[in-house]
């Protein structure tokens, strides 16, 4: 091979290397629980679950015609005990709205999240489930706590936020819900995975 | 031994080896082997880049345990993923999908391949007959040309993970301007409040959604709002002075209480006695309450020495301390 053919080879995988480089650095610290749901703009997951401390079963079906906000926390979930007093004002703000917030326990077991919520306060008007066998996280894709996703009137996910929600930004989604929009995907801030973590 | 059963004995290994290759592929796998096999293509969404087979997690197991109740049921390999692609997205893939962005990490191995065979093939066409003195002056000059090009990778390398998103907001209503609450309705600025009647920054809100009250003429719902702005202890002065303004002149006009507005605006003028708002409607009160002209006179030319007190502000108070000067009764 003739010098200048040895110099375009260098050229060539020189760029190689460079435009491979770019392609791996955009997806560097990329975290992939940030990528939109797919469950937006479908219908949601049904789900039928037992309150916390047992007794019967709440559905998805039966709560058809209202904006149901469903919240996945945890009582070793740091952002979930920081948004816990806005999910509960939300609750009790919108409850002769026709709109119903059902929390599901995640990753935990009924009575330790009973002994959190009896610390952090619940709201009469909002639903407290456990999720045996996570099935109900799996079917909502959850990556990490606190998730909240939005079900519009006609059971259809509109919405979902991660990481920490205040009032404002749940109000403001619900007022958005009402109006017929769809909020789409909000990435607020940190989640936590796991227990231990 | 001679050729030929050598030949043999590697052509019979070869031929034993491929039937053992076409059984394997052939036999069904058993159920516990798929669900490992799932299982290993799964990514566990609360770890570090394990598969739900390998990690102890609640979640991996709890998601192992669907894979086997999926497979009990009889669902093919990629029913179970697509159910699970359906919840999760891409994301959940151990391997990246060979689509979009991610299907140059499945071809760039096939490229280089295909692209070392064909060096190879040249290169075998057209051996060097360069002197080894001419190569060492090529490669001298390509030298820095790769250091460079590394280099530049190494910065693009380094700024992609500074420059990457972290999350911030992405789309929706966390895009929301907390200052421009225009788009917020009453009873979600309530719901705010109410779940942050503490907060040293509700303040601002508080005194939104009461002016808006106000403009609508919903005094007694702003009159509670009012008050809490003026006795927070988290207010600004202006915020203060804002809040007792509007509860004097509803004090005043609602319910004709000149005695409390005035007790109200000293309040105001005691955390800003330059308050050109506090400052005219006790000049307002004075002169139609209490027909107090030479105090409501004194208020007026208060305001008027400001030199930046807007024209038209100027006009107004200028043709009120006219009417005071000329003993005019209020109308």
């Amino acid at each position: 091979m003739k010098g200048r053919n040895l110099r375009w080879l260098g050229y060539g995988i020189a760029a190689l290397t460079v435009a491979f480089a770019v392609v791996l650095a955009s997806r560097f610290g990329s975290d992939p629980g940030l990528v939109d749901s797919p469950l937006l703009d479908k219908p949601a997951p049904s789900f039928a679950l037992s309150p916390l401390e047992g007794g019967d079963s709440v559905s998805l079906a039966e709560l058809k015609g209202d904006v149901v906000v469903v919240n996945f926390f945890a009582s070793w979930c740091l952002e979930c005990r920081a948004e816990h007093a806005a999910i509960t004002s939300t609750a009790d703000a919108f409850a002769d709205q026709g709109v119903t917030v059902v929390q599901i326990s995640y990753q935990e077991s009924p009575p330790a999240s009973l002994e959190y919520l009896e610390l952090a306060g619940r709201s009469d008007a909002a639903h407290y489930l456990a999720d045996p066998g996570s099935r109900t996280a799996i079917a909502y894709g959850v990556f990490g706590i606190p998730e909240t996703f939005f079900i519009n009137e006609e059971g259809v996910v509109v919405g979902k936020i991660i990481g920490e929600s205040d009032a404002l930004i749940l109000g403001a989604t619900i007022d958005a819900i009402k109006r017929g929009e769809s909020p789409g995907q909000t990435v607020t801030g940190d989640t936590s995975q796991q227990p231990e973590g | 031994m001679s050729e030929r059963l050598r030949n043999l004995i590697t052509v019979a290994l070869i031929a034993v080896m491929a039937v053992a290759l076409v059984v394997l592929v052939a036999t069904n796998p058993s159920d516990p082997d798929r669900i490992q096999s799932i299982g290993s293509r799964i990514k566990c969404p609360v770890c570090q880049g394990e598969s739900i087979a390998n990690s102890p997690s609640t979640m991996a197991r709890d998601m192992l345990d669907l894979v086997a109740e999926r497979v009990a049921e009889g669902r093919t390999d990629q029913e179970i993923i697509n159910e699970l692609l359906g919840s999760f997205s891409g994301a959940v893939l151990l391997d990246p999908p060979a689509s979009g962005s991610t299907l140059v990490l499945w071809l760039t191995p096939v490229a280089a391949l295909i692209f070392g065979v064909g060096v190879i093939l040249w290169w075998r066409r057209h051996p060097p007959q360069v002197t080894t003195a001419e190569t060492d002056a090529g490669t001298r000059r390509l030298a820095p040309l790769m250091i460079l090009a590394v280099a530049f990778g190494a910065i693009v390398v380094v700024a992609g993970f500074f420059l990457q998103d972290r999350g911030g907001p992405a789309s929706g209503v966390a895009a929301i301007d907390t200052e421009n609450l225009d788009d917020v309705s009453n009873e979600t600025m309530e719901a705010v409040i109410a779940a942050n009647a503490d907060h040293p920054q509700v303040d601002g809100m508080r005194l939104a959604l009461a002016e808006r009250y106000f403009q609508e003429g919903k005094f007694r719902t702003a009159f509670p709002h009012f008050l809490a702005v003026a006795d927070s202890t988290y207010a600004s002065d202006s915020q203060v002075v804002t809040a007792l303004v509007r509860l004097a002149g509803m004090a005043w006009e609602g319910n004709g209480e000149v005695d409390a507005a005035l007790g109200l605006l000293d309040q105001a003028l005691a955390v800003d006695d330059g308050s050109a708002p506090a400052l005219y409607l006790k000049g307002q009160v004075l002169w139609c309450g209490s027909n107090a002209f030479d105090e409501s006179a004194g208020l007026f030319q208060q305001i008027l020495a400001d030199p930046e007190l807007p024209d038209e502000s100027r006009q107004t108070v200028q043709n009120d301390l006219d009417a005071v000067n000329a003993r005019t009764a209020c109308t």
